[in-house]
C-alpha cells in the first residue's frame, strides 16, 4: 500500500527524473530500477538529484503529463454523459503514475534515436581519425574489476619517463572517451583506456575506436552478473579485447581462475609470483604497504609501494613489464613502482588523530577485491579490526553464494568485528559467519549513514576499519 | 530469548555555570554511545537554568538544543517529578500519569548541583545505582580548599595557597590581604566550587588582588589564592575504577593564554561536535618518564584519598625546571567523559560508557551489602513509661 500511495506522493516526479538521472539516462538500467521501488519518497538517499538542464526538461515534460492525465480523468468525469464516466476517471487516476514513469522515456527514445546517437556516431568517427593520427602508444584495460587500479598504477609508472594520459575518473563508455580524445593536444606518448563492459558487444566497439597497441584484462567475475547472467558471457564479452588484440601483447591476471581459464597460451600471464621472466621475492604487506623485489638475472628492483595488499603485486609487476615494452628506464620503472599509491577509495588508508586507522575501500564492489581485501585484513595483526559492508551488488543468481563466502572468509579472518548494513544481500554474510563459528561480534545497523555515524563510538587507537563497497541508491 | 534493556536516566544541564558544558557532554559520547550499544532504553532527563526537570525522546538529539528556541519549545513541556520507591522512578504528571522506572542514572551534570555531590545524594537517598563518583568524593572534589587539606594529608605535593570567605573578605580584607602576603607573586585567584576555570584570574601585583577576588566572590563564597608555579607544565590524567583504576593517556593542554579557560577547554579548535576540545592538548604529554610515573602514582593517591569511584580527572601543574609535580585539582565528571584521551588509549567511547556502567552497578552491589539501620529500644525508653512508674 506504502509503495502504491508513494506514486501520489508530490515528490513522484522528482524520484523519476532522479533515477533516470542516476541510471544515466539509460533506458535499460531505469525500467530495471522502476519495479523495484519500495517508496518513490525515499528513492533519494546517498544522492540527491542535481538540476541539470536536462532534469529540468524532464521535470516539467513529467508534470505536464501527470497534470494532462488528471485532466483526462476529470474532463471524463464531468464532460461525458456515459455510466461508466466515473469508472474510467478512476482508471486514468490509477493509471496516471504509470503513464508518467513510462511515459517521460518518450522523449527520451526520440533524444536518443535524433539527437544522441547521431552525435555520438560522429563523435566516434572524429574521435576515431584523430587517434588514427597520434603516435602514442595506446594500453586497454578490460575486466570485471581492477581496472582504474590498474590505470593508475600504469599512470604513475609509465608518467616517470613518458607524457601519458587517460580519462580521469570512471570513464568508460564511447562517449565519455570520445570527449576525453578530443581534448588531447597530440604529443601525447602513451595513452591509456579503461574499456567498460555493459553489454556484449561494447568491448569490440572500444578496440575499434581505439585500436589498442597492448591490452591488459584484470579479471573476470560477477560484477554486473544481473546483466550478463552467466560467467561464459561476461568472459567472453571482456575477451573480446583478446580477440581484437591477436597477436599483439596482452596481458592477463593469472590470480583471476576465469581469466586462466580462457586466456590462450600466447597471452602474458602476471600475478604476485611475477611476469614473463620477472620473478618476485621477498613479498611482504602491511598497514605501511607492500614492498618486494623483482629479479631478473642479475637484475633486482627492491620495489617499496604505499599500495595496501599483496594482490597489488601482480599489476605492480605487469605496470613494470609494460613500461619496458613501451621505452623506460629500469631507473623509471623503479621510481614509478616506489611512487605508486593509493586511490580515493581503493583501499585508501585514512589515519584520524585518535589513532584509528580507516580503510576505505568504498569503491571495490567486486568479490575477487573483497576476498583480497579480507586476506589482507587477516594478515593484520595487534590490531581490533572492524569490516563494515552493505555487501556487493549487481550479483545476480550468485549472490547468495558470493556473500556466504565473504561471511566464510571473514570468520576464517577472525575479524573482530562485522557491521552489516540491513538489506537483502547481508543477512547471507549473516549465515556465513555462523556456519563457519564466528566468534566475534555482529552488528547491525540500518542504513550505512547511522553505521559511519556510529563508528567514532566504536572505535579507538590502534583500531582498523575498512569501508567495503559503497550502495548507490538503485540497490537500496 | 533477548536480554530486556535497561534504562538509563542521563542527568543533564542544571542550575549551573556549566550547564551547556553538560549538555554537551550527556550527548557526546554518553546518550550517543548509549543508543549506538542497542542494549539501553535511554532516557535524556534534562534540568532547565530555574531547576525544572524534563525528559522527552527528542532530547536524546543534541539539535534539540542548538535549536534557539528550544526554550519556548521546553515551555510547552510538562516538567517530570521523581518517586523514590525503593529506586527511582520518573513521573509524567497529568490525567494520563505515566511511571517509568530507572535501573540506572548517568549523571552528566558539570558545576554546582551536579558534580558538587547534590545530585547524587539524591541518587543515593532514591537506591538507585548511578555512574561516577559518589556524594562524598564529589562534595571534597568540588571544594578546591578541601581537595588540597585531604591530598596534602595524604603526602600529595600541593602549592602553597591561602582561602578566605566573602564574609571574612568583607569583615577585614586587610588581613585577608596579610594571609596573601605569605605567598609570592604570581597569583591564581579561584572561586572555591567552580570548574571550567570560569572566574579565574592570574595576578602579578598585590594592586590587582581586590579585583580578581571580587570576580571569583561574584561566582562563590569561599576563594583560593594560589601561588602560580612558574615555568609552568599543566597536565591531566584520567582515571577509571572503583577499586582496580584505569589510567588514561597523561595531557598536555596546548594552551596559549597564561592559563586554560573555558573556552580553551570547550570552544576553541574549531572542532565540530567532538564535546571537550581535543585540538588544543598534546596526547600523551611529551615529559619525562620519571615525571609521568610520579604523575600516575600522585593521580592513583589522590584518587583514592577522595574515595573517587567510576571516573575522574586530576589536574597537576609541574615546575618545568626543577621538575617538581603538584596535584592541582580534581575533576569528578571531566568534559565528554574526556572520550578522546580515552580513545588514545585503546577505549572507545562505547566501552568508555558501558564501562562506566558496570561501575556503577558493581558499586551498588557493594554498598546494598552495608547495613544502615538495626533495631533500637531508644524511642521506648526515651519519656516512657517506665520512667513515670
Amino acid at each position: 500500500m506504502k509503495k502504491f500511495l508513494s506514486r501520489y506522493h508530490p515528490r513522484y516526479i522528482r524520484s523519476l527524473v532522479y533515477m533516470l538521472q542516476a541510471s544515466e539516462y539509460s533506458v535499460r538500467d531505469y525500467l530495471h530500477w522502476l519495479p523495484r521501488v519500495e517508496n518513490f519518497r525515499t528513492v533519494e538517499t546517498r544522492k540527491n538529484l542535481v538540476t541539470t538542464k536536462k532534469a529540468l526538461l524532464f521535470l516539467v515534460g513529467a508534470s505536464v503529463l501527470l497534470v494532462i492525465s488528471y485532466a483526462a480523468a476529470l474532463g471524463s468525469f464531468f464532460l461525458f454523459q456515459s455510466p461508466l464516466n466515473a469508472l474510467l476517471s478512476a482508471i486514468i487516476v490509477l493509471a496516471a503514475p504509470y503513464i508518467v514513469a513510462y511515459g517521460i522515456l518518450i522523449p527520451l527514445f526520440l533524444f536518443n534515436f535524433f539527437i544522441q546517437y547521431p552525435v555520438t556516431r560522429f563523435k566516434i568517427a572524429r574521435a576515431h581519425e584523430k587517434l588514427k593520427k597520434s603516435k602514442a602508444i595506446k594500453i586497454a584495460i578490460a575486466g570485471s574489476y581492477g581496472k582504474t587500479s590498474m590505470r593508475e598504477i600504469l599512470r604513475t609508472v609509465i608518467g616517470q619517463g613518458k607524457r601519458v594520459q587517460s580519462p580521469e575518473g570512471s570513464i568508460n563508455t564511447p562517449l565519455g572517451i570520445c570527449n576525453f580524445i578530443e581534448g588531447l593536444k597530440g604529443d601525447e606518448e602513451v595513452l591509456i583506456f579503461e574499456f567498460g563492459e555493459y553489454y556484449p558487444g561494447d568491448i569490440t566497439e572500444l578496440s575499434h575506436l581505439v585500436r589498442p597497441d597492448i591490452g591488459i584484462i584484470t579479471g573476470v567475475n560477477e560484477a554486473h552478473f544481473e546483466k550478463f547472467r552467466r560467467m561464459e558471457a561476461t568472459t567472453k564479452t571482456i575477451f573480446e579485447l583478446a580477440e581484437y588484440m591477436g597477436n599483439k601483447p596482452l596481458y592477463v591476471n593469472g590470480e583471476n581462475q576465469n581469466v586462466r581459464k580462457a586466456a590462450a597460451h600466447f597471452h602474458i600471464l602476471y600475478d604476485r609470483n611475477g611476469v614473463l621472466n620477472w620473478k618476485v621475492e621477498k613479498r611482504k604487506s602491511d598497514l605501511s604497504g607492500t614492498s618486494f623485489d623483482l629479479v631478473q638475472e642479475a637484475v633486482r628492483i627492491s620495489v617499496v609501494s604505499k599500495l595496501l595488499g599483496l594482490h597489488h603485486i601482480g599489476p605492480l609487476v605487469a605496470a613494470a613489464d609494460i613500461g619496458l615494452r613501451v621505452g623506460l628506464s629500469l631507473e623509471n620503472i623503479t621510481q614509478g613502482l616506489n611512487t605508486t599509491k593509493a586511490y580515493d577509495h581503493r583501499l585508501e588508508p585514512i589515519y584520524d588523530e585518535s589513532g584509528v586507522i580507516t580503510l576505505d575501500d568504498s569503491y571495490n564492489g567486486n568479490p575477487d577485491g573483497a576476498s583480497a581485501v579480507i586476506d589482507f585484513l587477516a594478515s593484520l595483526s595487534g590490531h581490533r579490526r572492524f569490516y563494515v559492508t552493505p555487501g556487493l551488488v549487481e550479483m545476480g543468481v550468485r549472490k547468495e553464494a558470493i556473500h556466504r563466502e565473504i561471511g566464510r572468509k571473514l570468520a576464517l579472518a577472525q575479524i573482530e568485528k562485522v557491521i552489516l548494513i540491513r538489506n537483502s544481500v547481508t543477512p547471507y554474510i549473516e549465515s556465513g559467519l555462523q556456519e563457519n563459528k564466528y566468534r566475534g561480534e555482529i552488528i547491525w545497523y540500518d542504513t550505512a549513514h547511522e553505521a559511519f555515524s556510529a563508528l567514532p563510538v566504536l572505535t579507538a587507537k590502534g583500531d582498523v576499519v575498512l569501508l567495503q563497497n559503497d550502495w548507490p541508491d538503485q540497490y537500496a | 530469548m533477548s536480554i530486556p534493556k535497561k534504562t538509563v536516566a542521563v542527568i543533564f544541564g542544571g542550575k549551573s555555570a556549566e550547564h551547556d558544558v553538560s549538555i554537551i557532554t550527556a550527548h557526546i559520547p554518553i546518550i550517543e554511545s548509549l543508543l549506538v550499544s542497542g542494549q539501553f532504553e535511554v532516557m535524556p532527563v534534562y534540568i532547565a537554568k530555574d531547576g525544572s526537570w524534563y525528559s522527552e525522546p527528542s532530547m536524546n538529539s543534541l539539535s534539540y538544543f542548538k535549536d534557539p528556541s528550544y526554550a519556548e519549545r521546553l515551555a510547552r513541556q510538562k516538567k517530570i517529578g521523581l518517586l523514590f520507591d525503593n529506586g527511582l522512578k520518573l513521573i509524567w504528571p497529568g490525567l494520563r500519569l505515566r511511571v517509568q522506572p530507572i535501573d540506572i542514572v548517568f549523571p552528566a551534570m558539570h558545576g554546582t548541583f551536579g558534580e558538587d555531590g547534590s545530585l547524587m545524594g539524591l541518587l543515593r537517598m532514591a537506591n538507585v545505582p548511578y555512574v561516577g563518583c559518589d556524594l562524598f568524593s564529589c562534595a571534597v572534589a568540588m571544594d578546591k580548599v578541601l581537595t588540597k587539606q585531604v591530598v596534602s594529608a595524604e603526602g600529595v605535593p600541593i602549592v602553597p595557597y591561602v582561602w578566605f570567605t566573602k564574609f571574612h573578605w568583607q569583615e577585614d580584607k586587610k588581613r585577608c590581604a596579610q594571609a596573601v602576603e605569605s605567598l609570592s607573586y604570581p597569583l591564581f585567584v579561584k572561586p572555591v566550587h567552580l570548574g571550567s576555570s570560569i572566574g579565574i584570574s592570574k595576578i602579578k601585583t598585590p594592586k590587582e588582588l581586590e579585583n580578581a577576588v571580587e570576580v571569583a566572590f561574584h561566582y562563590d563564597n569561599k576563594v583560593l589564592v594560589e601561588q602560580a608555579v612558574e615555568n609552568l607544565i599543566e597536565v591531566t590524567l584520567p582515571i577509571m575504577g572503583n577499586d582496580i583504576l584505569q589510567f588514561g593517556q597523561i595531557e598536555r593542554p596546548m594552551n596559549k593564554s597564561d592559563f586554560f579557560d573555558f573556552n580553551d577547554k570547550y570552544i576553541s579548535g574549531n572542532q565540530k561536535g567532538s564535546g571537550a576540545n581535543s585540538q588544543y592538548s598534546e596526547i600523551p604529554a611529551n615529559i619525562e618518564e620519571r615525571l609521568k610515573e610520579q604523575v600516575v602514582a600522585f593521580g592513583k593517591k589522590t584518587y583514592t584519598a577522595l574515595g573517587c569511584s567510576g571516573i575522574a580527572r586530576i589536574d597537576f601543574l609541574i615546575e618545568g625546571v626543577q621538575k617538581k609535580v603538584y596535584v592541582n585539582e580534581v575533576n569528578t565528571l571531566p568534559g565528554s567523559l574526556y572520550h578522546h584521551n580515552w580513545k588514545k588509549s585503546g577505549v572507545s567511547g562505547l566501552a568508555l560508557v558501558t564501562k562506566l556502567i558496570d561501575l556503577a552497578f558493581e558499586r551498588f552491589s557493594a554498598e546494598q551489602t552495608a547495613t544502615f539501620a538495626f533495631p533500637s529500644d531508644i524511642l521506648r525508653t526515651i519519656g516512657g513509661n517506665k520512667t513515670q512508674k
